[in-house]
């Protein structure tokens, strides 16, 4: 039973992206453009990087594939949250404009129907081809072998990361629900994190170490997991087990952010919406 | 037990008190202060399956703060509502699968596609039977004509194509009570007709219940039996739209038409109003005049080609209303 209603939002799921596929298709120059946009933003950084790096055969005892396999889950995982979740990310329009009243009457959860409303294609590919590139290149010269087992964990790294990602954004789109807009204060800080973490964070100063560990927890999004694969020295000077706490980290910051979420939408019950 | 049992509902806002100016905005944020707002104050209704109810009032009484209530978008501050057995907020999910909600004020299709796309979504949404899904398209574009565009884009629609693709939407499901909030606004008249023809229908052949919120009198003498008045959140009349009417109308016009031109008309008991050529009309109160006399009078004295005698507007009774010109507490039996 409860499988049979499993399966039944998965096609609800898949009857929303279907719409959603057809309205890019809509506008395909459009949305071809805007990824073709984002690709080459996001290439641009990789190859600045690479300029930088090509001076030097090591920084810090990290050659450029590995510096680049480190970053390669950056792009990877936020493509993945993007591709899910980008409702999420843009639920401060969905109260703003008073739509999220329509989702409340609907008999369907609130979280699912935000999650299936929105489809960003554009930034899953723009983000997810780049991470494919700097992957293909990367992940088979640091000298992992991609058995079983590491492609389970692996693959459990990139959710995880994913689901770290979107439990930030969703704490952010919480606070629509008090008619609070802190839009531009997350992107500021989300996005400089995910700059800072595109290098070893052994690199820089301890309380940006901690930082990246326990307040914006980019760390396990790659430098972990990354250190899991390829083992680096400076993983001494963090505990061991950080390397398999990625989806363990993923899993406590969404059930928290969840509890919070509903609490968000009990006071938006009772306030309403103060700009319809 | 009534379909909708709403009893002693309250709903007040919490409204931030801002300050002027930086220092205002920062002390704002420190210490916030509030002020509250009463929305709804002590209402109590009930409403029996298959009635169509009027739910007027004006801007800013508190009918969409009600309707929100009562479909479980907002939680009351106090009091209760049942609607079928269940309470909205408490039952989100299950009330919703009951219910059809209309916003006049915005649309619930997907923008950029043709009306049909979203029409196939929402069958998953309320996970619709085929066969009551085909049905009901076949009524829908009997009655709201909507296969003429089903294949637009809903951002080319008019604004009538879009109410009526709208309303299609919300009754999809087979709802069994119904929420119009301001579902004629901004329409021409044709549009407004069908849609009230729509709705008789609909309300006649299924028995679906329904709670209509409009300004447009109109479309509450065509679709509604009963009217619920609210002001400043507290309900003022609930009775027959028939018996404010009654009550309240007590001005008639009375339309003549002379066979020739006279120039000064004397009526006892009545005031000219108008005239236009060879028309005149006058006014006159019918508990004071009795309308028989009038003719009487005018028969006796002149030529008559036509007469007419003209009801009056429950538009203009109501705008009594809400003006204050009559108080409904002390001469209506409809309060309960
Ligand atoms: N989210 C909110 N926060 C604070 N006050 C609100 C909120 N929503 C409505 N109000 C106030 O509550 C009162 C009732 O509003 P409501 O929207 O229910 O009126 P209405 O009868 O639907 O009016 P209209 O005919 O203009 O649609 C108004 O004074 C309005 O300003
Ligand atoms: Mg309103």
């Amino acid at each position: 039973m409860r499988n049979s209603g499993f399966l039944e939002s998965l096609n609800v799921f898949y009857q929303y992206s279907k719409l959603s596929l057809k309205v890019m298709l809509e506008f395909k120059l459009d949305r071809s453009m805007i990824t073709l946009a984002i690709f080459c933003r996001e290439m641009i950084a990789v190859v600045v990087m690479l300029l930088i790096l090509a001076r030097f055969l090591h920084i810090r005892g990290w050659d450029m594939n590995q510096l680049f396999f480190l970053y390669s889950f950056l792009f990877i995982s936020y493509s993945l949250f993007v591709f899910i979740f980008a409702g999420v990310r843009d639920f401060d329009q969905l109260v703003h404009s008073g739509e999220f009243d329509r989702y409340l009457i609907r008999p369907r959860g609130l979280l699912f129907q935000v999650v299936a409303s929105k489809i960003d294609l554009p930034a899953t590919l723009g983000h997810g081809v780049v991470g494919v590139i700097l992957f293909m290149n990367t992940a088979f010269s640091v000298g992992i072998t991609w058995n079983m087992q590491n492609i389970l964990f692996y693959i459990s790294v990139v959710v995880g990361g994913a689901v770290i990602q979107a439990s930030i954004f969703m704490l952010t789109a919480c606070m629509s629900f008090w008619a609070i807009r802190i839009e531009n204060i997350r992107n500021l800080i989300f996005f400089n994190a995910r700059r800072i973490a595109g290098y070893p964070i052994s690199f820089y100063p301890a309380f940006i170490q901690k930082m990246l560990i326990f307040i914006v927890p980019f760390s396990f999004v790659n430098y972990f997991p990354a250190q899991f694969f390829i083992r680096k020295e400076d993983m001494n000077l963090f505990w061991d087990g950080f390397m398999y706490m990625t989806p363990v980290v993923g899993v406590v910051m969404f059930v928290v952010v969840s509890l919070f979420w509903r609490f968000g939408v009990r006071s938006y019950s009772s306030s309403g919406n103060a700009l319809y | 037990m009534a379909l909708i049992e709403v009893d002693d509902l309250v709903k007040e806002y919490q409204l931030n008190v801002r300050h002027k100016g930086l220092l205002g905005s920062i002390r704002s944020l420190l210490i916030p202060e509030y002020t509250k707002k009463v929305a709804v104050d002590s209402i109590s209704f009930s409403i029996e399956k298959g009635e169509t109810v009027g739910f007027i009032g004006p801007n800013g009484a508190g009918k969409s703060t009600t309707v929100k209530m009562l479909t479980g978008i907002l939680t009351p501050t106090s009091g209760t509502i049942t609607v079928g057995g269940l309470s909205p907020y408490k039952d989100r999910k299950k009330n919703a699968s009951r219910i059809g909600v209309v916003f006049g004020q915005r649309t619930q299709l997907w923008w950029d596609l043709p009306v049909a796309d979203t029409f196939d979504l929402l069958k998953y949404i309320y996970k619709i039977p085929d066969n009551v899904f085909r049905e009901n398209m076949e009524l829908f574009s009997d009655i709201l004509g909507l296969q003429e565009f089903m294949k637009q884009p809903v951002r080319q629609l008019s604004l009538g194509q879009k109410m009526r693709a709208d309303i299609g939407a919300a009754l999809l499901h087979n709802p069994e009570i119904i929420f119009f909030d301001e579902p004629t606004i901004g329409l021409d008249v044709v549009a407004k007709e069908q849609i009230r023809e729509f709705v008789r229908t609909v309300n006649r052949e299924r028995g679906t219940t329904m709670l209509f919120t409009t300004h447009d009198m109109l479309d509450i003498e065509k679709t509604c039996k009963r009217m619920i008045i609210i002001d400043h959140g507290k309900k003022i009349y609930d009775g027959t739209v028939e018996e404010i009417k009654d009550k309240y109308g007590r001005s008639r016009v009375l339309r003549v038409e002379f066979s020739e031109y006279i120039a000064d008309v004397q009526l006892p008991g009545a005031e000219m109003i108008k005239e236009e050529g060879n028309k005149k009309w006058f006014e006159f109160q019918k508990d004071q005049t009795q309308v028989s006399r009038l003719i009487n009078t005018l028969s006796q004295k002149y030529g008559i080609v036509d007469i007419t005698v003209q009801e009056p507007e429950i538009e203009g009774v109501i705008r009594e209303i809400y003006q204050g010109g009559i108080d409904l507490n002390e001469t209506l039996s409809g309060v309960s």
